[in-house]
């Protein structure tokens, strides 16, 4: 069993709820993980219930409502999102991106032949694509940047390598740092 | 894995490209005993392809310290060099893409070695890194800086000088064009000032009578 270091090792650091920009990239790398996995909205749920955080997320739809904090949604929900439900949507993160390690790893390797890392691009791209439309308010540049098949590159791969790097127990505190991080 | 000999521990942390091991011994002068690793005798990290590397825990402890920060800025996307002052590893963005890890030997003539890390090479090296910190049998301080959130300035850098300096250089650029423009203009025309009336011709003063 790993050490935990989110609660034990920082006991004094203030803990303040994530900014709209940390909740949108948090929603975004929950959808990278839906993208990855087909039953990634199944598997989020069964994960929060391992995890034990049944009276967060009771059910599904409360599990939604609070990704439906991220400004790029078409029913964006207003207001914060306490610190424990977004500790615990991190760390859902953190296991879903453990678990697909083996895929972000395949993505982002460049010792795999070009034609088959571009096809698997270009898959999670597509699947990401159609997530990101039917979810976000196609409105908002954010979206629209992502969606671009050449604009959109550099922050897919960007999502993809944070999701890497944020895996397993040691990614928790690095990438709630990330999200943390004061608007540029 | 564990692989135990007497009081000697040996701690491998296996990913695809790496695999570190760690060996050491429980220190026993503050009660430690069992699989405890309180002591960091000598650990080697091991590459597909490359050259084995090996060191002590001093050294063990400068890679973690430039290589954990590095990707907590990754994931902010903030790509810049870490470095701490007279530790024996740099890491960095390479010019070709990917990562540069550099390694200087503390053995005399022996040149720096640098490595060319591709973006899952790094993530299996955080990953061995983070399982090395976060193992319960691990019972020594490590001291890696805690991630923090970065500020305005620091996020900057992930924007690249030449377009950060795009906007206000066209801008400085625009205005100096316009003044010169404005200075390259003739002057309007000054209409002729109405010349004054000429004044009534004034009497000679009449000489003094003797």
């Amino acid at each position: 069993m790993a050490k935990d270091t989110s609660e034990a090792a920082s006991p004094d650091r203030p803990s303040r709820p994530l900014p709209r920009r940390g909740l949108e990239r948090l929603d975004l790398m929950l959808l990278c993980m839906e993208a990855l996995d087909l039953n990634g909205g199944e598997a989020m749920v069964w994960m929060s219930e391992q995890l034990g955080y049944g009276a967060l997320f009771p059910n599904r739809v409360e599990l939604w409502k609070r990704r439906c904090h991220n400004p790029l949604r078409r029913t964006c929900r207003r207001g914060e999102v306490p610190v424990d439900e977004t500790d615990a949507l991190i760390r859902i993160l953190c296991v879903m991106a453990d678990r697909l390690y083996p895929m972000l790893r395949s993505l982002l390797s460049s010792s795999e032949p070009e034609a088959v890392a571009s096809e698997r691009w270009a898959l999670f791209q597509g699947r990401l694509g159609e997530l990101v439309q039917e979810r976000m308010n196609p409105r908002r540049s954010g979206v629209q940047k992502l969606l671009d098949p050449t604009d959109g590159a550099a922050q897919r791969l960007q999502l993809v390598q944070g999701l890497s790097l944020c895996a397993g127990h040691g990614g928790f505190e690095r990438i709630k740092a990330s999200l943390m991080d004061a608007v540029a | 894995m564990v692989q135990s000999s007497v009081m000697k521990q040996s701690l491998v942390f296996d990913q695809l490209s790496c695999r570190l091991q760690v060996e050491g011994l429980p220190d026993v002068s503050i009660g430690q005993s069992g699989a405890a690793l309180g002591i960091i005798t000598g650990w080697s990290l091991q590459w597909v392809g490359r050259p084995l590397l090996e060191g002590r825990r001093e050294h063990l402890q400068a890679l973690m310290q430039v290589v954990l920060p590095y990707a907590r800025h990754l994931i902010s996307g903030v790509r810049r060099d870490f470095s701490v002052a007279g530790e024996p590893v740099d890491i960095g963005p390479h010019h070709e893409g990917g990562h540069r890890l550099l390694l200087r030997s503390s053995q005399p003539d022996t040149p720096p070695l640098e490595m060319h890390l591709d973006d899952a090479e790094l993530a299996d090296l955080v990953r061995v890194l983070d399982l090395l910190r976060l193992d319960p049998r691990v019972q020594l301080p490590l001291e890696i800086p805690e991630p923090e959130p970065l500020g305005p300035r620091e996020l900057l850098e992930r924007i690249p000088l030449h377009r950060r300096l795009t906007a206000p250089l066209g801008g400085a650029a625009a205005l100096a064009v316009s003044a010169a423009l404005v200075l390259l203009l003739p002057p309007p025309a000054v209409p002729p000032a109405p010349t004054p009336p000429a004044p009534a011709p004034q009497a000679a003063p009449e000489a003094p009578r003797p």
